[in-house]
């Protein structure tokens, strides 16, 4: 008890002197601290992109260093769990809206940090905020977000002599295009779930979650969303049907969009840059259509927290606001790597990623008018893993929408 | 067998016509190695291409390059030779030891331990990973090229296998070195391994063939780039913000390089390495 | 256990040594262990590594199995509860089960037949014999990442082929998004990638044949067929029961191909055990349950090679 009590002081007073260094003037000298940061990337420039972030830390404060681990965007989701079993948590962890609920129990709440610093929170974009808190607490500062939006060939719709998408486009509009577009071995869009369901299925007016924020997937609104949303491959047959495999649906369409053999597909602004790239014709965003209950998309981002395993707090909420700070998110917009979540930053992004892209300032406008913040429940991962598998299922006909509906739920919440 | 091989003519339109047969069942067993290539020299749009196409419109051979820019391509390749090369390494030499022993040392209790060895073989990896990981934690290995190797040198897998080729080494050999006073070790080292090359390099095969592929235990003890080996460094193709099909394939198709060069070393020794190394001929 | 291993050991003996060693005389007692420093020397490294890397870890999962553990939360012990659960809540475990032991039987009988088949034929050759062996054993070059995603490129609906059987009007639905056609294509992949292994064993131990018996029964007027199945088959008999027993241990285990290819689904129509150990303890984050279903799959794997090696007696033939 005697020794714990001391450790205690002891670490008050280390933090106490490292807040009071934190608004000493500049030059005084302090403990050099190294952090680790655990970040998902998937290329050689982002790791540099990466690398630059944590750099600026080191620019800002000369005593903190920020030690940059990597894992690919699926595999870290493995590897996060494994190193908290372990207690090996790095001290900065990176933390995607969806998976706030699931992950939150292992990061520090910053509310308290926030309002000792007179921390602006409201610079960031409200809905990114609220998708990184659970239960009214903050648990990352985030760097981007963005709501989903439609993609589309730009190309294509020309050829067909059809009304490019736009905003206050309705579900029959879409629908007369999809089915348009579809011919010759090519379709007008393509599904994938469970995140572009979700937002269909808002539009529908279609709840997923109870008042309580529980997992809901059997009732009879979202039943028959899914059912509309599995007719677009089974019956209407305006969109492929794409396998159950070890590569992520979205992952699927987006590939059938830039092969040019899917006219419209359901995205992020996080992939724009790389669909831009790969497509051979011009690009155009627009909102999801209008349904039921409006035009509603789903908003997700990310951003960094810090871990309560962290030893170096006070050094890793310094290090997170330069790495989520107006410098950090002016180079990542430019870079065309992030939708910045500071709104003052985002004109940045329009003017590389979003370049040449036909209609992606009012796409996004107003998409993020009505976009709610993708709220997830804990096992939000099982959930998603059981879309993936299952859903293809319904699709294909092979079981009914409502009965793969009730497995996903039965499985993640056995 | 050349023997079957008689002269006449219906003999040898047979013999033609296994050897026709064969080609055909190989061309198309090379299929998917043909699409992979093909896949590896497109462009991303071709790859989803309805109806799809055989050959890309344009070699892209410039997609071999980009791939190895685009991902530290070169340091997994190193990492991944380094450490398969290290584990081949410690297993042959942890595997000759006891193998020896099983084979031909008489101690009590040798069949109950050797029983124990093979029941090793029918551990699942997905059982002991957690805890393997914890315990590297715990060593302070973990993200290193420790945790890579170590852990996983000491499948009893090689054991077996050089114990089985030992067995057929004659008697009389290791006789008549024991009457010139030699040392168990000796006599392993220079009677029993120059026999036993045929083995050691099916062993040595098959190991590093095993490594060089291995999956979950390098996603679970690795952190970063730095350590990564080839089969993580592939699976970045597949990143949050899309998937580089072509790049993939390129960096699979270079993934085949050492394997295939190993095997071409090793060539002469692999098939006598089974048929003897086994012992299951039947002599 | 000690039947057992009495059961093993002649059996196991004599086809490690394919016969040679029952010939060596055999010891007085006082010198069965008159070896024992120098065998604890030799097997002193990898009895350490073994205890250390695997008995170890593979008892703190047994440990693991009987507790709640999820990465967040308090871990307490629950008794034999993850069993139970198993048994009975478990809305996919059966079904799983179903799935792992549909593929063993699948893969193993065809992984047998193909790569013996193959090994035949390819030791009848005269000329190319070790270029094809090479060409069967490539697929193990390289990393499986990069195998399933070749397969899943040419599986994919709409794909080289369903584009290809359909030019050569073969009705043939698309396989890997049947429910009830997906677990061939994780037969079809694991067999291309993995006989390759089974043929090398099969073709080595069928050259070992010493060409006097085929000369004897040449003479005794025995045809190909008849050869084969009254002389090389049982003289490669052990060849065979070594590479079922491990095919048998490592298609229990299967999970790289279904991780890489299928990920279980359509459904649950490809979740093989392995596949959800790794589901239970990485995507759902329920360790304590995951190492349960570990254990059931290690009981069975023993159980099966138990059965296998009593089973060998009837088969299996050492005396050659």
């Amino acid at each position: 008890m005697a020794s714990r009590l001391r450790a205690w002081t002891v670490r008050a007073i280390a933090a106490a002197a490292l807040l009071m260094l934190a608004v000493a003037p500049h030059g005084a000298r302090a403990e050099p601290v190294k952090l680790t940061w655990f970040m998902w990337s998937g290329s050689e420039p982002e790791v540099t992109a990466w690398k630059h972030v944590a750099a600026l830390v080191t620019e800002k404060y000369p005593d903190i260093t920020v030690e940059f681990q990597t894992t690919s965007f699926p595999d870290y989701w493995t590897k996060l769990p494994a190193l908290a079993a372990a207690g090996k948590l790095p001290d900065i962890v990176s933390l995607q809206s969806l998976r706030t609920a699931g992950f939150s129990g292992l990061m520090e709440p910053l509310d308290s940090r926030i309002k000792a610093d007179n921390f602006d929170i409201g610079a960031f974009e409200p809905s990114i905020v609220k998708g990184l808190s659970r239960e009214g607490k903050i648990y990352a500062l985030p760097y981007d977000f963005g709501p989903l939006v439609i993609f589309y060939n730009v190309d294509a719709f020309q050829k067909a002599g059809l009304t490019p998408p736009h905003p206050g486009w309705t579900e029959a509009e879409f629908m007369q295009d999809a089915k348009a577009l579809t011919k010759d071995g090519s379709f007008g869009f393509a599904v994938w779930q469970p995140d572009a369901f979700i937002a269909f299925a808002r539009s529908k007016g279609a709840q997923y979650l109870t008042a309580k924020g529980e997992l809901d997937l059997t009732n009879p609104g979202l039943e028959k969303a899914f059912t509309a949303y599995a007719a677009l491959v089974g019956t209407d047959k305006v969109a492929p049907l794409l396998p159950a495999s070890g590569t992520q649906s979205s992952q699927l369409a987006a590939a059938r969009f830039t092969a040019g053999n899917v006219a419209m597909i359901v995205n992020g602004p996080w992939q724009l840059i790389n669909i831009k790239k790969q497509a051979s014709f011009h690009v155009g965003l627009a909102p999801v259509p209008v349904r039921e209950a409006g035009s509603i998309s789903i908003s997700a981002g990310s951003g960094f927290g810090i871990a309560t395993t962290s030893k170096n707090k006070e050094a890793a909420w310094k290090a997170i606001q330069v790495m989520t700070g107006p410098d950090a998110e002016q180079y990542l917009a430019e870079q065309g790597r992030a939708f910045a979540a500071r709104s003052a930053d985002q004109k940045f992004w329009y003017d590389s990623a979003a370049q040449g892209v036909e209609g992606a300032r009012d796409a996004i406008a107003a998409a993020l008018k009505t976009a709610e913040p993708y709220v997830t429940t804990p096992n939000w991962s099982t959930v998603a893993s059981g879309f993936e598998q299952y859903a293809p299922l319904a699709y294909a006909g092979s079981e009914s929408p409502s009965k793969v509906l009730a497995t996903i739920q039965d499985l993640a919440t056995q | 067998m050349p023997e079957v091989a008689a002269r006449t003519p219906l003999a040898r339109s047979w013999s033609l016509a296994r050897h026709l047969g064969i080609c055909a069942v190989a061309a198309s067993f090379l299929f998917p190695f043909g699409w992979m290539v093909s896949t590896a020299l497109r462009t991303d749009r071709e790859v989803f291409a309805i109806p799809p196409k055989l050959l890309p419109e344009q070699v892209q051979w410039h997609n071999f390059v980009d791939a190895w820019e685009y991902l530290p391509f070169g340091t997994f390749f190193l990492n991944s030779a380094f450490v398969a090369a290290s584990v081949t390494a410690i297993v042959l030499v942890v595997s000759s030891l006891a193998g020896y022993a099983f084979a031909r040392l008489r101690f009590r209790g040798r069949t109950a331990l050797f029983l124990l060895y093979l029941a090793t073989l029918m551990v699942p990896q997905a059982v002991i990973v957690i805890p393997l990981f914890l315990m590297m934690s715990a060593l302070g290995w973990v993200d290193s090229y420790k945790a890579l190797i170590i852990p996983v040198a000491f499948s009893s897998f090689g054991t077996f296998l050089l114990r089985q080729f030992f067995l057929t080494v004659p008697q009389e050999l290791e006789d008549a070195a024991r009457i010139d006073g030699a040392s168990h070790l000796r006599i392993l080292l220079t009677v029993f391994l120059p026999l036993s090359m045929p083995a050691i390099g099916l062993l040595a095969l098959f190991t590093f063939t095993g490594q060089w592929n291995s999956f979950l235990w390098p996603l679970i003890a690795i952190n970063g780039p730095e350590h990564a080996t080839l089969p993580l460094g592939l699976t970045m193709f597949q990143g949050q913000q899309g998937t580089q099909w072509t790049y993939m394939m390129a960096g699979a198709t270079i993934s085949m390089a050492p394997g295939l060069l190993l095997t071409l070393l090793l060539h002469r020794y692999i098939f006598a390495g089974i048929a003897v190394g086994s012992g299951f001929g039947g002599r | 256990m000690r039947s057992v291993s009495r059961d093993l050991s002649p059996g196991l003996a004599a086809g490690a040594a394919g016969g040679r060693s029952a010939a060596a005389p055999r010891t007085v007692r006082r010198r069965r262990s008159r070896d024992l420093g120098t065998a604890a020397l030799f097997l002193l490294p990898s009895l350490l590594g073994l205890l250390a890397f695997l008995v170890l870890p593979l008892f703190a999962s047994f440990v693991l199995s009987f507790t709640n553990w999820q990465v967040m939360g308090t871990t307490r012990f629950v008794g034999v509860a993850n069993y139970v659960r198993l048994a009975t809540v478990d809305p996919v475990f059966w079904h799983v089960l179903g799935v792992t032991l549909m593929f063993t039987a699948e893969y193993l009988a065809l992984n047998i037949v193909v790569s013996l088949t193959m090994a035949v034929w390819i030791t009848s050759l005269s000329w190319g014999q070790r270029l094809f062996r090479l060409v069967f054993f490539l697929p193990t070059f390289t990393p499986l990442v990069g195998i399933a995603l070749v397969w899943l490129l040419m599986l994919t609906p709409g794909g080289v082929v369903d584009w290809g059987m359909h030019a050569l009007g073969i009705p043939l639905p698309n396989l890997i998004t049947q429910p009830g056609l997906a677990l061939q294509v994780v037969v079809i992949v694991s067999l291309w990638s993995h006989f390759g292994y089974n043929m090398l064993l099969f073709g080595a131990a069928l050259e070992a044949i010493p060409s006097t018996y085929l000369d004897a029964a040449s003479i005794d007027g025995a045809d190909t067929w008849r050869r084969f199945w009254r002389i090389k088959l049982p003289l490669i008999s052990p060849a065979l029961f070594f590479g079922t027993v491990l095919t048998a241990i490592t298609s229990l285990q299967t999970f790289d191909q279904v991780y890489a290819l299928t990920r279980g689904g359509p459904g649950s129509a490809t979740t093989t055990l392995g596949y959800a150990i790794y589901a239970q303890g990485f995507v759902s984050y329920k360790l304590g349950y995951a190492s349960s279903i570990a254990w059931v799959l290690f009981a069975i794997i023993m159980a099966l090679t138990l059965f296998q090696l009593r089973l060998q007696r009837q088969w299996v033939n050492y005396d050659a």
